[in-house]
């Protein structure tokens, strides 16, 4: 029998991941990506990850790992699959040190490891503060290896735009369009992965990269697959505030010693650093004597809102805090964490050695995703989705540094799953559905082509993004929720009335752009929608109205699918799998 | 399993037209023929060109004393054949693949006017015009006129007579600065692209060294065009006796033919 | 500061055949703008400075933070990050044109898969033995690290290729960014088991020995990778290679 054919969308960690296991195996693979694979989001990542191989004497190990997970996730996360993941995470680091990642060092030429957010242990290998980039790199080394080899062919400037599905409503190849040439094809697999990363376009200004729309998935989901725990979206306490994106400042800035702090004054006029000790507030260490800078993200993220809003405490007034790192030494600083502070002084034009940051929090990870089982396959059979797309290891809430280990380990699982999965399908009726599914593209594009309406796609894209970001962030009121999901509806009425201002069928990309975005309102309505039904808090879902997490209610993954009658999302709930660890307060203010 | 469309033929996004090509990897002999190209400027070219600028240095000494050098070069054993395989071949050489190398490359001085951009630019014209100063030079003093291999007496005059025209002289002096200069920036490049000067501050330093060197040379030549054209030997016989010693200080200043051994039937 | 505008100046070309053409565009500027955001701007608002409406301008872009290395272009004259290129800080008319020495897709986007296919030729990678696991990696001492860690920040931007004199069509050079991972794959302990095939293949035609030392990729380079160490290093080991290949032959 020849050897399955397995097609994965997305280049990043997870999709690369995959096609090294597929390639390895002996399978015949095609990866598919918008950019090209080098150039991913994954490259964004900095900080680090996560792994117990307590190189420090501190008595770390997987389970604790695992233990910090899950309660950081508010125990929404299947416990099964993220203590697999947390014992695979030490041979895992050995991989990617073996394949080259350029990781900081202990004298005795060990790994180095650094303290993130949620965890009291040094658990964060990293490097420098490009820790994604490096890691990325080195896959995509061994992905350009296995090509020249001929065991991968790589698509770079296609876009997924849906699963091939045959009568049976099982997964037969993927549709893709040409972005140079806009022509959509279908393309023939046994399995299919999709590791296309996360949503943060949905919310207009994110850390996210520009493809990170979230179209795939909702595609996906639009054909039938779950969408799970979707209103679980990660804002990161501290980003760099910015008119075309918000970019990240890594949590790996106080894992190094960084502090949080304001004036303890409200319209304090000094400079940051004509403010002496006793009138700064660092509030993040008095309110979490325990973990301190170091609290999850969201604990920091409401903290630093409620600073600003509630004390009005920010800095000239503005949604900014100070994040110091100019009490620690400039050598230290360069050695570990020099890619980001050279970030903030491209875009902001200040030294953060000489003068605190400032910063916000912003949009950053997409906890939810596609539904999948403990298999990494959806519910879609022969769709598998790993990383960021798909929902299954941070639960309510990610902890720092568990995102790239999550993606890579993901991949890692689909892969040979795929394959398993494709040596036992049996063939496909009739043409498994290619005909029909390139049809149905072919008759979107013309329909899009020739609409000659008014609305532009990046405006209702703008507005999507301030009604997301407004309603459905840190603080979420089920009125303001039920505007969001309102505004979107209209937003979709809107879409229908869309004039392509570039009708060229050559590299059309305002083109490929208003596809993805009838995508993103899909799925914006699934965040919204998810949030609104969840009447509790856990992690990073905050609902002043409902602060107490509600286990007996909704300890429970929220599923979405898509009722095609009614054009929206419908829900049903899941219990959480709690095999090792029966839930318990989340509180990092006392002891736990 | 169907496919629709061909999508084998057009895995990537379809072609846009031809860029700059890849590597090819282990193919070709261009490695070789550069690196030779590199090497031939430090040796030979570059000893030959420091022996010359010595030689010439002589003349500050008077026609008699240049003579004498001229004289002792041509008394090398096998000099034709040295003159061959250790002048014009590699001269050869490295003015044509350096014309080569030079015509291939594509300056950028105007969007990027940086040290090194323009330290690149000058390095291909000072190469140019040593090319066409050389390529005269040779074929004018060494296959035009009094065979000086044969009269070395006759070589302060020959290069007089060159000199006292001002066109020639200024072509004299530009291309001096030209070539000292190719050569010492050579030098710093040859250190460079060979490896021997990998570091920044190395490379700094070293290019201080190379200032110096070529200072020193390009000054050393300019003062022996001007022992040609200035007051102390003017209008110099057209052959004198090559000096006994080599190392014969010129008298003092002053115009009296005297000073020269001359040799009657050379006489103008 | 309301109503204060930037003007633009963008080199446009619908198609890679299609004859290029400069289009002006004014733009409402907004703080901490730079080249990227100024072209959603005009994006959302595609109507040029004579008021007559246009098409988006196509450019590649991803991260927006300097590292994915999408937005390269030329700008007011100089290859650089257009998502780095700070409006307040450029003279105006801000020109931006598409990288010059790459094949145009169409406006501002270029073809820049040389550089992969080079990486390819040189074989820029580790040849791990697989994936499973099989226990730590070498061991690399901090000065080891600091060395390779700077070369492995190369984001293939194509901007040191861009700028460089040499590399053009006549000569086909690697250019600077496929040299300075050759020295940082056969510094690696287990990667330099692979060494001596990829100095081999440097010494092709359009190898280091096109190098004519400019130095302008260092200069451009926008993530100061130490390019012209790389390449002094490596091609020294290249000549030392071919030497060795030519005595033991």
């Amino acid at each position: 029998m020849a050897a399955p054919k397995i097609i994965v969308v997305g280049g990043g960690l997870a999709g690369l991941s995959a096609v090294i296991k597929i390639a390895e195996a002996g399978g015949n693979v095609d990866l598919f990506s918008i950019v090209p694979v080098k150039r991913s989001h994954s490259v964004c990542a900095q900080g680090g990850i996560n792994a117990a191989k307590d190189l420090k004497g501190e008595g770390d190990t997987t389970w604790k790992h695992f233990d910090d997970t899950i309660y950081g996730g508010d125990f929404l996360a299947n416990q099964t699959p993220v203590k697999a993941m947390c014992e695979a995470a030490p041979a895992i680091i050995d991989l990617l040190d073996r394949m080259g990642v350029p990781f900081n060092r202990t004298a005795e030429g060990l790994l180095d490891f650094r303290r993130f957010g949620g965890t009291l242990y040094q658990r964060t290998a990293f490097a420098g503060a490009t820790t994604g980039q490096q890691l990325l790199y080195a896959l995509d080394e061994q992905v350009r290896r296995h090509e020249a080899e001929g065991k991968v062919k790589k698509y770079e400037g296609w876009e997924f735009l849906s699963a091939v599905l045959d009568s049976n409503g099982v997964a037969r190849g993927i549709c893709a369009m040409n972005l140079r040439t806009m022509e959509v094809t279908t393309f023939a697999a046994d399995a299919i992965i999709v590791a296309t990363g996360g949503i943060g376009a949905i919310f207009g200004k994110s850390t996210n990269s520009v493809v990170c729309t979230g179209s795939a998935q909702s595609a996906l989901y639009q054909q039938g697959a779950y969408y799970a725990n979707g209103e679980f979206i990660q804002v990161h306490p501290t980003a760099i505030p910015g008119e075309d994106k918000l970019r990240l400042m890594s949590e790996s800035a106080r894992g190094e010693g960084g502090r949080v702090w304001v004036p303890r004054t409200v319209g304090d006029k000094r400079s940051a650093n004509a403010i002496p000790e006793p009138d700064r507030w660092y509030f993040l260490e008095e309110w979490y004597p325990k973990y301190g800078n170091l609290v999850p993200r969201d604990v920091a993220t409401r903290a630093i809102h409620k600073v600003v809003y509630e004390h009005g405490l920010g800095i000239d007034g503005q949604p900014m805090v100070y994040l110091d790192l100019t009490h620690i030494d400039k050598a230290t600083l360069n050695r570990k964490l020099e890619g980001i502070l050279e970030i903030y002084q491209k875009f902001v034009g200040d030294d953060p050695r000489e003068v605190p940051m400032k910063i916000f929090p912003g949009m950053h990870y997409t906890m939810g995703g596609l539904w999948v089982d403990f298999n990494q396959m959806t519910n879609i059979p022969g769709v598998f989705a790993a990383g960021e797309a798909e929902y299954q290891y941070h639960g309510a809430n990610r902890l720092g540094a568990n995102s790239l280990m999550s993606c890579i380990y993901g991949g890692f699982q689909a892969g040979p799953n795929a394959i398993a999965y494709a040596k036992a399908l049996k063939a496909a009726p009739g043409d498994g559905g290619h005909a029909s599914e390139l049809a149905r593209q072919q008759e979107m594009n013309r329909g899009l082509m020739t609409s000659s309406g008014t609305e532009n796609p990046f405006r209702i894209w703008r507005e999507l993004g301030e009604t997301m970001t407004k309603n459905v962030t840190v603080i979420r009121h089920n009125k303001n929720i039920q505007e969001a999901d309102e505004k979107i509806v209209e937003l979709m009425e809107r879409y229908r009335n869309i004039n392509l201002s570039d009708k060229s069928q050559w590299a059309n990309t305002s083109f490929a752009f208003t596809r993805q975005l009838y995508n993103m309102l899909q799925i914006s309505r699934v965040v919204a929608r998810g949030a609104k039904l969840r009447d509790e808090s856990r992690g990073a879902h905050y609902k002043p109205e409902f602060p107490e997490r509600n286990d007996e209610k909704f300890l429970k993954t929220t599923k979405a699918s898509y009722a095609a009658d009614a054009d929206e999302p419908r829900f049903e709930f899941e219990a959480v799998d709690t095999a090792h660890i029966p839930p318990r307060p989340r509180r990092y203010d006392a002891a736990s | 399993m169907a496919t629709s469309g061909s999508n084998d033929a057009s895995h990537s996004p379809s072609p846009v037209g031809r860029g700059v090509e890849p590597l090819r990897a282990g193919q070709g002999n261009s490695f070789l023929l550069r690196k030779l190209h590199s090497l031939s400027g430090i040796v030979p070219i570059g000893a030959f060109l420091i022996e010359h600028l010595l030689s010439n240095f002589e003349a500050l000494k008077g026609p008699a004393a240049y003579a004498a050098q001229v004289k002792f070069l041509n008394s090398l054993p096998l000099v034709r054949v040295l003159e061959v395989c250790l002048i014009f071949i590699p001269l050869a050489y490295h003015a044509l693949y350096g014309v080569y190398i030079a015509m291939r490359g594509k300056a950028n001085v105007i969007y990027y006017p940086w040290a090194g951009n323009w330290m690149y630019m000058m390095q291909r014209w000072t190469g140019y015009i040593a090319f066409v100063y050389i390529l005269q030079h040779v074929i004018r003093q060494r296959f035009m006129g009094v065979s000086l291999p044969e009269h070395p007496g006759a070589a302060f005059h020959k290069v007089q007579m060159e000199l006292a025209n001002p066109w020639m002289l200024a072509v004299y002096v530009i291309a001096m600065i030209a070539v000292c200069w190719h050569f010492s920036y050579g030098i710093w490049l040859f250190a460079a692209k060979w490896g021997i000067t990998p570091g920044v501050k190395a490379r700094k330093r070293f290019g201080y060294v190379c200032l110096a060197l070529g200072i020193v040379l390009a000054g050393m030549g300019l003062a022996s065009i001007y022992a040609f054209v200035g007051p102390d030997y003017k209008n110099a016989p057209a052959e004198v006796a090559p000096a006994q010693s080599r190392v014969v200080a010129p008298a003092s200043a002053g115009d009296d033919s005297n000073q020269y051994l001359t040799l009657p039937f050379l006489d103008a | 500061m309301a109503g204060k505008t930037i003007q633009f100046e963008v080199k446009r070309q619908s198609s890679p055949d299609a004859e290029a053409m400069w289009e002006k565009f004014e733009v409402t500027w907004k703080p901490g703008m730079n080249v990227i955001s100024a072209m959603m701007e005009i994006a959302a608002n595609p109507v040029n400075s004579s008021g007559q409406e246009t098409t988006p301008i196509a450019y590649d872009s991803n991260c927006l933070e300097e590292i994915c290395g999408s937005c390269a272009m030329v700008i007011n004259g100089k290859a650089r990050m257009a998502c780095s290129a700070l409006v307040d800080k450029l003279e105006q008319p801000i020109r931006v044109q598409p990288l010059t020495k790459f094949p145009v897709v169409r406006d501002l986007s270029v073809d820049r898969s040389v550089l992969f296919e080079n990486l390819k030729a040189v074989k820029a990678w580790v040849p791990v033995d697989g994936t499973y696991d099989l226990g730590s990696g070498p061991r690399v001492f901090p000065q080891q690290q600091e060395v390779a860690y700077p070369l492995s920040n190369c984001i293939s931007c194509c901007c040191c290729m861009e700028v460089c004199p040499q590399f053009n069509d006549a000569t086909g050079f690697v250019g600077a960014a496929t040299i300075a991972q050759v020295k940082l794959f056969n510094s690696h302990p287990s990667g330099k088991v692979l060494k001596e095939d990829r100095l081999r293949a440097l010494a092709g035609d359009g190898g280091v020995q096109e190098c004519g030392f400019a130095q302008n990729c260092i200069q451009a380079c926008p993530k100061q990778l130490p390019l012209t160490e790389a390449i002094s290093d490596v091609t020294r080991d290249v000549t030392l290679q071919v030497a060795k290949d030519f005595l033991r032959a």
